[in-house]
């Protein structure tokens, strides 16, 4: 019945036509499909923000692969990725499983623990900022106190990288924690009963039943975390602003810097193109190891 | 949620939508004459001139004060947009070189000729560099701006200590204060530009105007020459001896940080742009009328340069957009950066202005001795050197203080920052 | 769900180890949240020297007055108008794809989905250029509709693919019940769809609201005037304006949280359901 007028409804039974996904996919495309292809054309042009961007070729990418910042940056990017994830998994999965049970105590401590998620990124970084700021913040007070003197761990090479794992682990872990809570709160009870007649203790039991029965949500826990690591560019920007030096320059932060601050567009459309690469080979895997994609009704899966 | 209710919100989010894009639309292109100013304590003297214009004129003039942090971009952002400024605020150099290449600036020099008594009215050299190319694109609106060393007279009396006159005085400066368990020097390392003013000096005092006239003239190589590596060998040598203290990496001049903490005696010394005064006089009053102290930059034994010479902001200009449909309106208020009653304002905040004859208003400053201090120095400097960050386009601006900054943390040796500079 | 409660408590031991993670992870969240509440009653001049934990010796809330006379409002109110219109943009424009997507037996909705779900881990970052240009030739610089359009337009596949998640559970029989009706396609959408996919618009709509809420990079390339400053705009900027005055800064980022705060307090389950949803389905 479709078939002879596919792009119009089909009142008997009810089915929309492909009319149905026009506005949504004219939008997506309109301010996300175009970007998307622009920043390709972008990266192949000169332009500087005024007048009209000149064609230039690959000297864009030729540059970009001899260009020692954005190596660091690719290595701090995947460094944060990577660093954010062994983090922020063990610590989310094990409060969002001890969050999971009934207790009055747990979901009070829940409702607290869920407080960071209601700060914007940027309020986030700003609150950070004040208490490690070292001459004016607690952490001025707390250097001294602790014997260890200035405490300016903003403005350590080392120090600078881990403060902003830390700081996204302190906004992003309550959200985490909740999917492993739901999650959790799935996972039959029976299969835990009959572990206990079978003498099975509370470590075993989170061993051999939580974790194989949660790994669905670990996968789209760790999926989203990826994903969000790539957008750390906030937190960057307002803690470290890329420093001390280039230290804490990942690749977003990186195209900002070279786009608008040098004012280098076309180079910046470079970099952020390895970005628009990056993700689409995030959604791939994703679409294609967690079954996303697929018709099957998702809550089978839980 | 029901379906009327999802509907009832659909409808009222779409007219939202609506009222944001007018109420977006209605902002610039208004009849309103929009003046861009750099954030800071000394807009008050750019708001009485606003003031005054809206009185005598039917033009509508507004300031939008951009935060400093985000100046330069934010210009940028517009500029290439329909919303531009009428009348902004720059650096002149390269802060507007692109603008001016794609003739986005109007020319001045007409506007000047016609008015032959406003154009009389700065000081020549200082009128001299609003220009690019031989055009004139910038009126100074500011005092001048050279930068000056500060200290704090109360911590010096304590530690016995006299301010700096050679720069083995400030060596022993640094160990002395270090020993009283004061930082010696205030920086700001989280904005790079605080730590360019030490090269700036440095370079220039070992090697003179030459050294940067080459590189800003587009010779990366000018980099190589011995007093860049010199200078921060030097520098290496100051943040060695401790003379920035262990903290300083991640402290903010935007923010107030470094001033503060001169301010409350926990840092000796500060090498900063003249607006400083002005700072101090907003934020800790009592501290800039009794205990700042300034001097100049110390010289430097055997080096080319003169130890008369200054480096910062010779001053801050008002470019006006070409394409401003209030061209005229904008024109007839730069003339007001030269009328007495703008010149005394920026007098009784502490600025010293650019104009001929302002030296009889010094006495009415804050600070006279201050002012005049400043004066003289400006005046009889046979080179002021506009600030490299500046001076210099931004895609090798922007770069540079990254390095500068690596230099001031220890991440790259001398050597590495003489190497990533000529590599720009 | 019952059975659950019924049964646990009773019969395990207390959980030592893990109440003593919780707490530990209690003091990691709470002391910073304590020293920033604080902070915001505590007069300036005493900030440093009384110490990040110890209650102020002169508590005052004249911060909150300042942070107020200084705009903030402003920028909550625009920060709402930009939330309300992406998530009512986004749960409109996701809800009618994902019925196309589930319900059409056209081939070509499939590959409109395929073209979501590669969009899913584009981060805005990666556009802000073309989008700057975008919006530029649009002539909306420096508008609050700079903001709304590409912010929802960034929210729609992970929207989209939640709902396509949630329709796909509604059965058959109901559709077929709705065509013996002799409902069409526009009435099926509203009364049946919509109805029954309430779950999964919630969630898209706190993601929406969220991403909208947080918004930080298109604020800040595409729009400059102290008028159409959100919040996150509104305190990067407070940075630079309180200079050392933390405790003003502090106040503003404590205010800034009270709309979001009182939506968790009044809706705090569909919230936090609306959050769980955002990874589960």
């Amino acid at each position: 019945m479709t078939r002879k007028s596919p792009a119009g409804s089909a009142p008997r039974t009810g089915r929309p036509g492909a009319l149905w996904a026009v506005p949504g996919l004219v939008y997506f495309a309109v301010f996300a499909a175009l970007p998307m292809a622009l920043v390709a054309y972008l990266s192949l042009t000169e332009w500087g923000g005024l007048g009209a961007p000149r064609f230039v070729g690959l000297d864009n990418w030729a540059r970009l692969f001899d260009d020692p910042l954005m190596g660091k940056a690719v290595w701090l990017s995947l460094l944060l990725t990577a660093a954010s994830w062994a983090v922020q998994t063990p610590i989310a999965l094990l409060l969002g499983v001890w969050a999971a049970g009934r207790q009055r105590t747990r979901a009070v401590l829940s409702a607290i623990f869920f407080l960071p998620l209601l700060l914007s990124s940027a309020a986030v970084a700003i609150i950070w900022r004040a208490l490690l700021d070292p001459n004016f913040g607690p952490a001025a007070w707390l250097g001294p106190a602790l014997g260890l003197g200035s405490l300016d761990l903003l403005g350590g090479s080392g120090s600078a990288f881990w403060v902003i794992v830390f700081v996204s682990a302190w906004q992003f872990i309550p959200l985490h924690m909740l999917l492993y809570q739901g999650g959790a709160r799935q996972i039959p009870e029976s299969l835990y009963q009959a572990a206990r007649i079978d003498g099975a203790g509370r470590l075993s039991m989170f061993w051999h039943i939580t974790l194989p029965q949660l790994r669905h949500t670990i996968t789209t826990s760790s999926v989203l975390m990826v994903v969000g690591a790539l957008t750390y560019f906030d937190t960057v920007l307002i803690l470290t602003g890329g420093g001390p030096g280039t230290d804490t320059s990942i690749v977003p932060f990186l195209m900002y810097r070279v786009g608008f601050k040098s004012w280098e567009l076309g180079y910046a459309s470079a970099i952020a193109f390895t970005l628009v690469l990056a993700a689409t080979v995030v959604a791939l895997l994703m679409v294609r190891f967690t079954g996303f994609g697929s018709m099957r009704s998702t809550r089978e899966g839980m | 949620m029901t379906t009327p209710r999802v509907s009832a919100a659909a409808v009222a989010a779409l007219a939202l939508l609506g009222t944001t894009a007018c109420g977006g639309g209605g902002g610039a292109g208004s009849d309103e004459m929009h003046v861009w100013m750099y954030q800071d304590t000394l807009v008050v003297v750019q708001e009485g001139a606003v003031e005054r214009f809206n009185a005598d004129s039917d033009a509508e003039a507004v300031i939008d004060e951009v935060p400093g942090d985000s100046y330069v971009e934010r210009l940028r952002t517009a500029m290439g947009s329909s919303k531009k400024p009428d009348v902004f605020f720059n650096w002149g150099g390269g802060s507007i070189e692109p603008y001016v290449e794609q003739g986005m600036l109007e020319p001045l020099d007409d506007m000047l000729a016609e008015n032959p008594e406003f154009a009389g009215s700065f000081i020549p050299s200082v009128l001299e560099s609003g220009k690019i190319d031989g055009v004139q694109y910038g009126i100074p609106l500011r005092g001048t701006q050279p930068v000056i060393l500060f200290y704090n007279e109360a911590v010096f009396e304590e530690a016995g200590a006299e301010p700096p006159e050679t720069w083995d005085d400030i060596l022993d400066l640094v160990d002395t204060f270090n020993e009283e368990g004061v930082t010696p020097f205030a920086l700001a390392g989280a904005d790079p530009w605080t730590e360019q003013m030490w090269l700036q000096y440095l370079v220039d005092r070992i090697g003179g105007p030459e050294v940067f006239e080459r590189i800003v003239g587009g010779d990366s190589e000018g980099w190589r020459d011995p007093a860049v590596l010199e200078a921060a060998e030097m520098v290496a040598e100051l943040v060695d001896r401790g003379a920035f203290g262990d903290a300083y990496a991640s402290v903010s001049y935007t923010e107030g940080g470094a001033s503060t903490l001169l301010s409350e005696g926990r840092a000796a010394m500060h090498l900063m742009g003249s607006w400083e005064y002005s700072t101090h006089l907003d934020q800790a009053e009592d501290f800039a009328k009794e205990d700042l102290g300034y001097t100049a930059f110390p010289p430097i034994d055997g080096g080319e340069g003169d130890p008369a010479n200054v480096v910062g902001n010779p001053t801050n200009f008002f470019s006006v957009t070409s394409d401003s449909p209030h061209l005229d309106s904008a024109l007839e208020f730069l003339t007001y950066t030269s009328q007495e009653e703008y010149v005394a304002d920026m007098v009784a905040n502490g600025e010293v202005p650019t104009t001929t004859g302002a030296e009889e208003l010094l006495a009415d400053s804050p600070s006279p001795d201050f002012a005049t201090f400043q004066y003289e120095m400006v005046r009889d400097a046979p080179h002021f050197q506009l600030s490299w960050d500046q001076a210099l386009p931004p895609d090798v601006a922007t770069p540079m203080v990254t390095e500068i900054e690596s230099l001031f943390n220890g991440q790259s040796t001398p050597e590495q920052f003489v190497d990533a500079l000529a590599a720009l | 769900m019952t059975t659950v409660r019924r049964v646990r408590p009773v019969r395990e031991k207390p959980n030592v180890l893990g109440g003593l993670g919780a707490f530990l992870w209690l003091l990691v969240v709470a002391v910073p949240l304590y020293t920033l509440l604080i902070a915001t009653v505590q007069r300036s001049e005493n900030y440093t020297a009384e110490g990040p934990l110890a209650l102020p010796s002169e508590p005052t809330l004249r911060n909150y007055v300042a942070a107020i006379d200084n705009g903030l409002l402003v920028f909550v109110g625009n920060t709402a108008l930009v939330t309300l219109a992406v998530a009512v943009l986004v749960m409109v424009l996701s809800a009618t794809t994902a019925f196309a997507v589930v319900r059409s037996r056209s081939r070509w909705t499939q590959n409109v989905f395929r073209v979501f779900l590669l969009g899913l881990a584009i981060p805005s970052q990666a556009v802000i250029i073309p989008v700057y240009l975008i919006i530029v030739n649009l002539g909306l610089y420096d508008s609050l509709t700079a903001i709304v359009l590409p912010t929802a337009a960034f929210a729609l596949p992970v929207c989209v693919l939640i709902l396509v998640g949630t329709m796909r559970d509604i059965s058959e029989e109901l559709y077929e019940a709705m065509a013996l009706d002799g409902a069409g396609v526009a009435r099926t959408f509203t009364q049946l769809v919509l109805p029954m996919s309430r779950s999964g618009l919630s969630t898209v709509g706190v993601y929406a609201a969220l991403q909208a809420w947080n918004g930080f990079l298109f604020p800040l390339i595409l729009t400059q005037s102290a008028d159409k400053r959100v919040i996150t705009m509104g305190l990067f900027e407070f940075q630079g304006e309180y200079r050392v005055d933390v405790p003003g800064l502090l106040t503003a980022v404590v205010l800034s949280t009270v709309p979001l705060f009182v939506v968790y307090l009044l809706a705090r389950r569909s919230l936090v359901n609306g959050l769980m949803g955002v990874g589960g389905k």
